[in-house]
C-alpha cells in the first residue's frame, strides 16, 4: 500500500506518492509545467532544464522532473524566480535553434514553438551565428532535420529502454554534439515510428507525411488499427478525405502511448494506385466494368445457378475483415444452407485455435517471470505484445525459445532449442515429460517413448522454477502439417506448469472470427474448399498469392471452368482477375465502421475516418445487398452497430478438444514460410514506406550446411524464388524463409 | 579484425570490473586498437570493438567522438597534441598553432608530406602551470616558444 504524501504547488495542496516526482504530481493535477526531455515512460535525464520551479528553502531554482517530492514541500511553478529561470533556459534553448516553423512539419504541435510561445522572448539577443547540422539520414520513416534537436535524448533513451535496440546516441561533445545513429544504414526497430511523438520539434518527423498538409488543417479520428492481435489505439488524421498520418493514442492497457511502425504507416497503402474502384464483371472471358447493381445481379445469379445445393457453396474470408463482416458472411453462408467458411488461409491443419486459448491480459505480460516462446518470431510478429514481454525482462523475467531459428529478439534469450517443424512435436514431449517427471506425476501413454536431453529439462525447469509463467505459440505453427498436436502439447506444457497461455499463431481480426464462427461446424474448411469440387465462392479480401497456404493449388482451384467466384476485393490482383468472375469493391481500413476484437477479448468499435475510395462500399453493405438479392432472413440492417451488437451477444466460445499425440509423416526437410511484417495484409503490402525499410526488405531463405547439402543450395541460389543464405541459426532439417516475396513462386 | 594479442590485453581490463560489465573496458579498448591501427580508429574497428565488448556499436561511437584521445582519421608517426585551452591561449597558443602549421605545412587535423606528424587541437591537458604546452606521445612539452618547437621537430624522426 501505497502512502501517500502532501505537497503545495503554487499554494494548492496536492497528493503524491512518496518518491514521485514533482512533474508527475503536477501533471496528475493539471499544474502545466513546460518540459522537453521529461516524458513519462521514459527514464528521467534532466538535461534541457525547461521545467525548472521553485522550491521554498532552496537558494536555486530545481528541475522538477527530478527532483523527488517529500512531505510539506512548497512548490512554486510560475512565480518570479521560476519564471526567470524558465526564460532563461528558453533563451538558451533558442540559441542554436533554426525558427524555421513556416516550413517545418512540426509547426502547430511543437513543443518547442508552445512552450517558446510563452516563455520564449519576442527578440533575440544572439548575434552570432548558429550551429548547423548536417543529415545523414535514418531511412525511410524518419525524416530528420537534426539543426533543429534540442538534444533532449528522448529518442535516444527510447531507443535504449522500449524499442531495445540502441541505434540513436548523443555523438561528438559541446557546440558538436550530434544525436545520430552509427551508420545511416536507416533504423532497424519495429517501433521506430515512436521516436517521431517523442521528439518535441521538429528533428524528426514523418517522412511518408513530409509536406504533405499543416497539422492543424487534418481532423483527427479515434480509430483502431487492424494488422495485429492488439488493436492499437490510433488516431487517423485526415485531409480532403484522404488518411494523411496515423499517430498513437494513449489507452494504458492495450498499447500504453506506443504504436508498431506497421499500425503508424500502413496507412499509406490506402492511397496506393493498385484500388478496386468500380465494379467488374467478366463476361465470355473479359473483363468489363459494370453498375453495382448489375455487378450485384451477376453475382446473385451465378450463385443461384452454380450452387444449387448450399454444400456446393464456400466462403473464405480475410483475418483482417471487421466482426460485421465476418459475422455477416457467416450468416449468409449458413443461410444458404453451407456450413464450408473459414478465415485460417495460412494454415496447413486449422485446428491450433481451437485447442489453445490465450488467457493472460496484455497488462498481466508484464508481471511475468518467465516466458516460453514457441514457433514465433514475436518482436516481428506482435510488436506491442513483445514490448510487454521486453517489460517483464525489465524487471528480471527470463525467456526460452523453441524456434526454427534463433531470432533477432530485443532482449536476452536464456535458452534457445532449434527444432525443426518436424522435431517440434518430439521436443515439445521432451519438455512436457521432463515437467512431469519433476513433479512425478504419472505420464500419459504418448510420452512413454519420448527421450529426454539437457535442454528439455533445462526449460522445463525455467518453467516450473518460475511463479508466473507463460507460453506463447506463434505463427509459425501454421505450416505445420501437426500444427494440432503442437498446440496441444503448448496447453499441456502450460497445465503442468501453471503457466498462462497466448496464442499468437492467428492474428489480426481472429478473435472476431472466433467468436462468429467463422469456421466451419462440419462442413469445409479452407484447405478443403479449395481442393474439393464446390462450383461458387465467395472471396472476402483474400489474395491467395500471398494468404493461402497452398496458393498455385487454390488459384488453379478457383481458376476451374465450373466454378463461379465471386471476389470483394479493395486491392486489385493479377491472379485474382485470372479466377474471379465478378470483382465487387469494397471498402479498405479506416473507411468503414467496423470492430476489432483483440487478444484480451475486448471488442473496440470504430467508425469510418474516410469515406471508401471510388464506388467502393463498405464491405458489410455489399454482404447485406447480396443477402436481400437472394432473399435471405434476418439481414434487416441499417447501421454496422446493429450487426455489432447482435455479434457480440454472442459469447466467446472456446471448446476444448483434445488432439492426440501420434508419430505422424513428416518430410524429410520442411519450409517454415514467414512474411515480413509488412506483408502480412493487403494494405500494409500497398504501404511504399514501409516496403523500403530494413524490416520490409528482407527476403532470405536460410538454411544450415547440412541441410544446404541436402538439397543441393549454396549460398545465394534461389529457392523457391528466395535467395537462399546459408547460417548454423536454423534448425537442421528445414529452410526458414522470411521475405515479402509471395508464396506463390512455390508450393509450400 | 581486433588481433589476438589486442584481445588479451583487453580482456585484462574487461576483468577489472563485475561480471557482464565488459562494456566499462570501452575507452581502453578503444586505446588499445587504435594503437593498433597506427594511431587511429576505423567505423570497422569500433564495430568490432562493439561486438567484443556486446555493446551497441553505436555507444562506442558516443565514447570515441566524446574524448579527444581518439583519432577518426589516419594519423602522422607522431600526434602533436597541441592545447589551445585557456591558459594556454591566454599565453599565446594560437599563434604558436598558426607557426606550427606553417613551419610543417599541414593544418590541424591534417597529416604532414611526409607523414611523420600531424596536429591536433585539444582541450586542457591539465598542465597550465606550463601553458603553453602540448603533448606529443606520453611526453608534455611545456613553456613552448616557437625556439623551443623548432627544436622539439628537429627531434622527432
Ligand atoms: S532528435 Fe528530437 S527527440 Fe532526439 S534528442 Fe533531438 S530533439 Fe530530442
Ligand atoms: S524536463 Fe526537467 S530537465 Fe528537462
Ligand atoms: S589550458 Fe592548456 S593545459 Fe590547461
Amino acid at each position: 500500500m501505497m502512502v501517500d504524501i502532501e505537497i503545495e504547488i503554487d499554494g494548492k495542496v496536492v497528493h503524491g506518492y512518496p518518491g514521485e516526482s514533482l512533474i508527475s504530481i503536477a501533471d496528475r493535477q493539471g499544474i502545466d509545467i513546460p518540459r522537453f526531455c521529461y516524458h513519462k515512460k521514459l527514464s528521467v535525464a534532466a538535461n534541457c532544464r525547461m521545467c525548472l520551479v521553485d522550491i521554498e528553502g532552496n537558494p536555486t531554482p530545481q528541475p522538477a522532473c527530478s527532483t523527488l517530492s517529500s512531505a510539506g514541500m512548497k512548490v512554486h511553478t510560475n512565480n518570479e524566480k521560476a519564471k526567470t529561470a524558465q526564460k532563461a533556459v528558453m533563451e538558451f534553448l533558442l540559441i542554436n535553434h533554426p525558427l524555421d516553423c513556416p516550413i517545418c512539419d512540426q509547426g502547430g504541435e511543437c513543443e518547442l514553438q508552445d512552450v517558446a510561445m510563452e516563455y520564449g522572448s519576442d527578440i533575440s539577443r544572439f548575434t552570432e551565428g548558429k550551429r548547423i547540422v548536417d543529415d545523414k539520414g535514418i531511412g525511410a520513416l524518419i525524416q530528420t532535420d537534426m539543426t533543429r534537436c534540442i538534444h533532449c535524448t528522448r529518442c535516444v533513451r527510447f531507443g535504449a529502454e522500449v524499442a531495445g535496440i540502441v541505434e540513436m546516441g548523443a555523438t561528438g561533445r559541446g557546440e558538436d554534439l550530434k544525436i545520430e545513429p552509427f551508420l545511416s544504414e536507416g533504423i532497424q526497430s519495429e517501433l521506430s515510428g515512436n521516436m517521431i511523438d517523442v521528439c518535441p520539434v521538429g528533428a524528426l518527423t514523418s517522412k511518408p507525411f513530409r509536406y504533405e498538409v499543416r497539422s492543424w488543417q487534418m481532423n483527427s479520428i479515434q480509430t483502431i488499427a487492424r494488422h495485429d492481435l492488439v488493436g492499437s489505439n490510433i488516431f487517423t488524421q485526415t485531409h480532403k478525405n484522404k488518411v494523411k498520418r496515423v499517430v498513437a493514442r494513449d489507452n494504458e492497457s492495450i498499447n500504453e502511448t506506443w504504436i508498431s511502425d506497421r499500425d503508424r504507416f500502413s496507412y499509406q497503402g490506402l492511397n496506393s494506385e493498385n484500388r478496386v474502384l468500380i465494379p467488374k464483371i467478366k463476361v465470355k472471358g473479359e473483363w468489363k466494368d459494370a453498375s453495382w447493381s448489375d455487378a450485384l445481379d451477376f453475382a446473385t445469379n451465378g450463385i443461384k445457378k452454380n450452387a444449387k445445393e448450399g454444400s456446393q457453396f464456400g466462403t473464405l474470408a480475410s483475418k483482417n475483415a471487421t466482426l460485421e463482416e465476418l459475422f455477416l458472411l457467416q450468416k449468409f453462408t449458413r443461410g444458404l444452407g453451407s456450413d464450408n467458411l473459414d478465415y485460417r488461409l495460412d494454415t496447413s491443419n486449422p485446428f491450433n485455435a481451437k485447442v489453445l486459448e490465450s488467457n493472460i491480459s496484455l497488462t498481466e505480460l508484464e508481471t511475468i517471470d518467465h516466458a516460453l516462446i514457441v514457433n514465433s518470431y514475436l518482436r516481428l510478429e506482435q510488436p506491442m505484445i513483445n514490448h510487454r514481454i521486453r517489460k517483464a525482462t525489465l524487471n528480471g523475467a527470463s525467456v526460452s525459445t523453441i524456434n526454427a531459428k534463433a531470432f533477432n529478439f530485443n532482449y536476452r534469450i536464456s535458452q534457445s532449442v532449434l527444432t525443426s517443424p518436424q522435431n517440434t512435436v518430439a521436443t515439445l514431449s521432451g519438455v512436457l515429460k521432463a515437467l512431469l517427471d519433476k513433479s512425478s506425476q504419472t505420464l500419459p501413454g504418448y510420452l512413454n517413448s519420448v527421450t529426454i536431453d539437457q535442454t528439455h529439462i533445462d526449460i522445463a525447469n525455467a518453467l516450473s522454477n518460475a511463479k508466473h509463467p507463460v507460453v506463447v505459440l506463434g505463427e509459425h505453427v501454421n505450416g505445420n502439417k501437426c500444427s494440432d498436436q503442437v498446440a496441444q502439447l503448448v496447453a499441456n506444457i502450460a497445465k503442468a506448469s501453471e503457466a498462462k497461455t497466448l496464442n499468437a499463431s492467428l492474428t489480426g481480426n481472429a478473435h472476431s472470427a472466433e467468436r462468429v464462427n467463422f469456421k466451419p461446424d462440419n462442413g469445409k474448411n479452407a484447405l478443403q474448399i479449395l481442393s474439393s469440387d464446390l462450383t461458387a465462392f465467395i472471396l472476402f479480401d483474400i489474395y491467395p498469392n500471398f494468404d493461402c497456404i497452398e496458393s498455385k493449388n487454390a488459384i488453379e482451384h478457383l481458376s476451374r471452368d465450373d466454378a463461379f467466384v465471386v471476389v470483394m476485393n479493395s486491392f486489385d490482383d493479377e491472379s485474382v482477375l485470372s479466377f474471379a468472375n465478378v470483382i465487387l469493391p469494397i471498402a479498405s481500413f479506416y473507411e468503414t465502421s467496423g470492430t476489432h476484437i483483440n487478444v484480451d477479448n475486448i471488442a473496440q468499435s470504430y467508425s469510418a475516418s474516410v469515406k471508401s475510395a471510388g464506388e467502393s462500399k463498405p464491405g458489410w453493405k455489399v454482404i447485406k445487398v447480396l443477402a436481400d438479392l437472394l432473399n435471405l432472413e434476418g439481414f434487416d440492417f441499417t447501421d454496422s452497430s446493429q450487426i455489432a451488437d447482435e455479434a457480440l451477444s454472442l459469447s466467446p466460445s472456446f471448446s476444448e478438444i483434445e488432439v492426440p499425440i501420434s508419430n505422424s509423416e513428416m518430410p524429410n526437410v520442411a519450409t517454415v514460410w514467414q512474411y515480413t511484417p509488412y506483408a502480412s495484409d493487403v494494405v500494409v503490402r500497398h504501404a511504399s514506406s514501409l516496403q523500403q525499410t530494413r524490416i520490409g526488405q528482407m527476403s532470405e531463405a536460410s538454411v544450415c550446411k547440412a541441410t544446404a547439402k541436402l538439397l543441393k543450395l549454396s549460398e545465394g541460389d534461389l529457392y523457391n524464388g528466395i535467395p537462399v543464405n546459408i547460417n548454423e541459426s536454423v534448425a537442421e532439417g528445414c529452410v526458414f524463409v522470411h521475405t515479402h516475396l509471395p508464396r506463390q513462386l512455390g508450393v509450400i | 579484425m581486433i588481433s589476438d594479442q589486442a584481445k588479451k590485453e583487453i580482456d585484462i581490463w574487461v576483468a577489472k570490473y563485475p561480471e557482464g560489465r565488459q562494456s566499462s573496458a570501452v575507452m581502453q579498448a578503444l586505446t588499445i586498437v587504435q594503437k593498433e591501427n597506427g594511431g587511429s580508429l576505423t567505423n570497422e574497428l569500433k564495430q568490432a570493438v562493439a561486438d567484443y565488448l556486446e555493446m551497441p556499436t553505436i555507444s562506442v561511437e558516443e565514447v570515441a567522438t566524446f574524448y579527444e584521445n581518439y583519432n577518426h582519421k589516419p594519423v602522422g608517426k607522431h600526434v602533436i597534441r597541441f592545447c589551445h585551452n585557456i591558459s594556454c591561449m591566454l599565453n599565446g597558443s594560437d599563434e604558436l598553432i598558426s607557426y606550427l602549421e606553417e613551419k610543417l605545412d599541414v593544418k590541424t587535423g591534417e597529416i604532414s608530406k611526409d607523414r611523420l606528424v600531424s596536429v591536433k587541437r585539444v582541450e586542457c591537458l591539465g598542465a597550465c602551470v606550463g601553458a603553453p604546452m602540448c603533448q606529443i606521445g606520453d611526453q608534455y612539452y611545456e613553456n613552448l616558444t616557437k625556439k623551443r618547437i623548432d627544436e622539439i621537430l628537429d627531434g622527432l624522426k
